[in-house]
């Protein structure tokens, strides 16, 4: 599979006043295949949305740099950004923010098509719909018509509309209750299959990540922590917060481990060394000091720890 | 049935102005020591069934029955309600940040609560409030007290929600989606705290859409579907061996955390019926792919066998 979307040691920090800087993605390499799902799993404040949105550019990284298709994204200007547009999209988490209220969803997903001087704008409305499992009828209707699960699915239309190589999509599920979840997962899987196109799933849901996502990025305090294929990641974890990620995870058969001690640290003070080794239950002397890199482990997997959990 | 129970709803209907009929008939029983998960979608009256016990929608139309410690709540006067809340029944919700006052410190509040039902001073409500915020692993408590809510981090405001709720030792507490704001880690520390609660013998009704939650931190549960409890029994009674084509499609819904992962998740086709358009007959039948004539009447909640109910024409005798 060849490489789609590449960040290399991407950096985002945010001035808050007073001298003050908040670290919101720090060093962060990866790769996003052609055709592959990627998952960023982690909890609030991890970086895993900043860092979404500077993979397309909404947001300008401090350093670093984004490639899409071998070509530098990053450091262009929002004018020079606009072609690449049409090939990565955002599927937003509030589905009823995303549209306006005012318009009927079948103008709203012809505008992209307009702008972008697109032909036979209705016939490509049409098409939308039927692929996101809608009657080509609603088009004509207005976003506070529809419910939850419905307006997701329009959600996903609208990200599609240009025929996107890429979307990335945060937490394009967690707002909806279980059963409709579920149809948007299968959906997603089916656009998958059809289209071809790249996913970049921002989740804090592990078991959402596990059904929808080939490989998995967990993130902490800004960096990436573990990375690799998602079933083993998750079957198998090698970072000590991925296990007490899914060890938090409270399942049926089972009774709740003893829960991680504290909050997650300010990303404005990260701790020093490893970020992890304030609540890591088997910190040693050295996670204080050193930091520890990304470093492979078994096949196609990276971990950042000094004592991995697998070898 | 339920003589001794902490709370006992029977027949619980609740009414918009308008005669639409939001709570069609909610049946469940709270014991001491127990926690009650109260589980099902958006719109299926789990949080209004909350409410009404709490006595918090004085615009709609109660009737049925909720009897707390031997007292029928529907229509009990708002002075009565009032001795009750915080002192009796005790809730918490779902986001803690609008549920606290922002222009005053946490410990100024919980103080409020304390004092409005016993008779102490600033001083030893201050040193109460304090224990308190301890108890539930706030650090630093005599500092956390002083401090606003937006200086708080979520996990921190919760456990401070709770310290207040907890705060006249209320026999019965009603938790709205505690942890659904919350991660997953600071959801563990919550539903730790809530397990201990009950341990100490105060009954607990836990609303939440999470079934690892469930599973977790309540005794039983009771699905409500429509403005209906479908099924209620011991939780792993219900969660090992649903009975309700609704629970078993609910359940098998989750993407699964271990194990081979499915092509496909299982789906509900449809969606849940608007109030005004509730079907006549079970409530679920439009959806259900075991649907029957018979399901054109409304199956009553039957027992099935010893504290385990479900209301499914699949099970009638």
């Amino acid at each position: 599979m060849s490489v789609l979307l590449e960040a290399r040691r991407l950096e985002k920090q945010y001035r808050l006043g007073g001298g003050r800087v908040l670290h919101a993605v720090s060093d962060v390499s990866l790769q996003v295949h052609r055709g592959e799902a990627l998952a960023l799993v982690g909890e609030s404040g991890c970086g895993k949305s900043s860092l979404g949105r500077t993979l397309i550019g909404l947001t300008h990284p401090t350093s670093g740099e984004v490639l899409f298709d071998g070509q530098r994204i990053s450091g262009l200007s929002d004018r020079a950004l606009r072609p690449w547009r049409a090939r990565m999209q955002m599927v937003f988490q509030d589905s009823s923010a995303a549209f306006n209220p005012r318009r009927t969803v079948g103008e709203s997903l012809a505008e992209p098509l307009r702008i972008h001087g697109r032909k036979n704008i209705r016939a490509r409305v049409d098409d939308l719909l039927d692929q996101v499992g809608l009657a080509r009828s609603v088009a004509d209707r207005y976003p506070h018509e529809f419910s939850g699960g419905q307006r997701q699915r329009l959600n996903i239309a609208r990200a599609l509309v240009l025929g996107p190589d890429l979307l990335v999509a945060d937490e394009p599920v967690s707002a909806l209750d279980v059963s409709v979840q579920a149809q948007i997962v299968n959906l997603f899987r089916d656009l998958r299959a059809s289209l071809g196109v790249a996913c970049v799933f921002i989740s804090h849901d592990l078991s959402v990540v596990r059904q929808m996502a080939d490989r998995i990025a967990v993130m902490y305090l800004g960096s990436i922590v573990e990375e690799g294929d998602g079933l083993e990641v998750l079957d198998r974890p090698a970072h000590p917060y991925t296990k007490a990620l899914l060890d938090a995870v409270p399942r049926p058969d089972r009774p709740l481990p003893p829960p991680l001690k504290g909050d997650v640290p300010s990303p404005v003070n990260p701790p020093s060394g490893c970020r992890f080794h304030t609540r890591c239950p088997i910190a040693q002397p050295k996670c204080a000091t050193d930091r520890p890199s990304l470093q492979p482990c078994g096949t196609g997997r990276r971990v950042a720890c000094h004592y991995p959990l697998v070898a | 049935m339920g003589a001794d129970s902490l709370l006992d709803i029977q027949n619980l209907k609740l009414d918009l102005p308008d005669g639409r009929r939001l709570l069609e008939g909610v049946s469940f029983q709270v014991q001491a020591g127990e926690a009650l998960g109260v589980v099902g979608e958006s719109g299926s009256g789990k949080s209004l069934t909350a409410m009404s016990v709490m006595g918090l929608l004085p615009g709609l139309r109660a009737s049925g029955q909720i009897v707390f410690a031997g007292q029928d709540l529907v229509g009990l006067p708002d002075k009565s309600m009032r001795k009750l809340r915080g002192a009796g029944i005790a809730m918490i919700f779902q986001d803690p940040m609008t549920a606290f006052l922002p222009v005053r410190s946490i410990g100024a509040q919980i103080d409020e609560q304390i004092r409005l039902h016993q008779p102490l001073s600033r001083r030893e409500a201050r040193a109460r409030t304090v224990q308190l915020l301890g108890r539930m692993g706030v650090p630093d408590p005599v500092m956390a007290a002083k401090r606003y809510p937006h200086q708080l981090s979520g996990g921190l405001r919760q456990r401070a929600m709770i310290a207040m709720a907890l705060s006249c030792s209320p026999d019965l507490l009603i938790a709205d989606e505690p942890t659904t704001a919350l991660d997953v880690t600071v959801q563990a520390q919550i539903l730790t705290l809530l397990r201990e609660i009950r341990d100490e013998g105060a009954g607990v009704m836990l609303i939440t859409h999470d079934m690892g939650v469930v599973a977790q931190a309540c005794t039983h549960v009771a699905v409500m579907y429509s403005g209906l409890v479908v099924e209620r029994g011991p939780v792993r009674d219900v969660l090992d061996r649903p009975l309700h084509p609704y629970t078993q499609a609910l359940l098998a819904a989750i993407p699964p955390l271990e194990g081979p992962r499915p092509e496909r998740l299982p789906t509900i086709p449809g969606q849940p019926p608007t109030p005004e358009n509730r079907p006549s007959g079970c409530v679920f039948a439009p959806r259900c792919s075991f649907v029957r004539p018979d399901c054109a009447v409304r199956p009553a909640l039957i027992e099935t066998e010893e504290g385990r109910r479900v209301a499914c024409v699949l099970y009638a005798a």
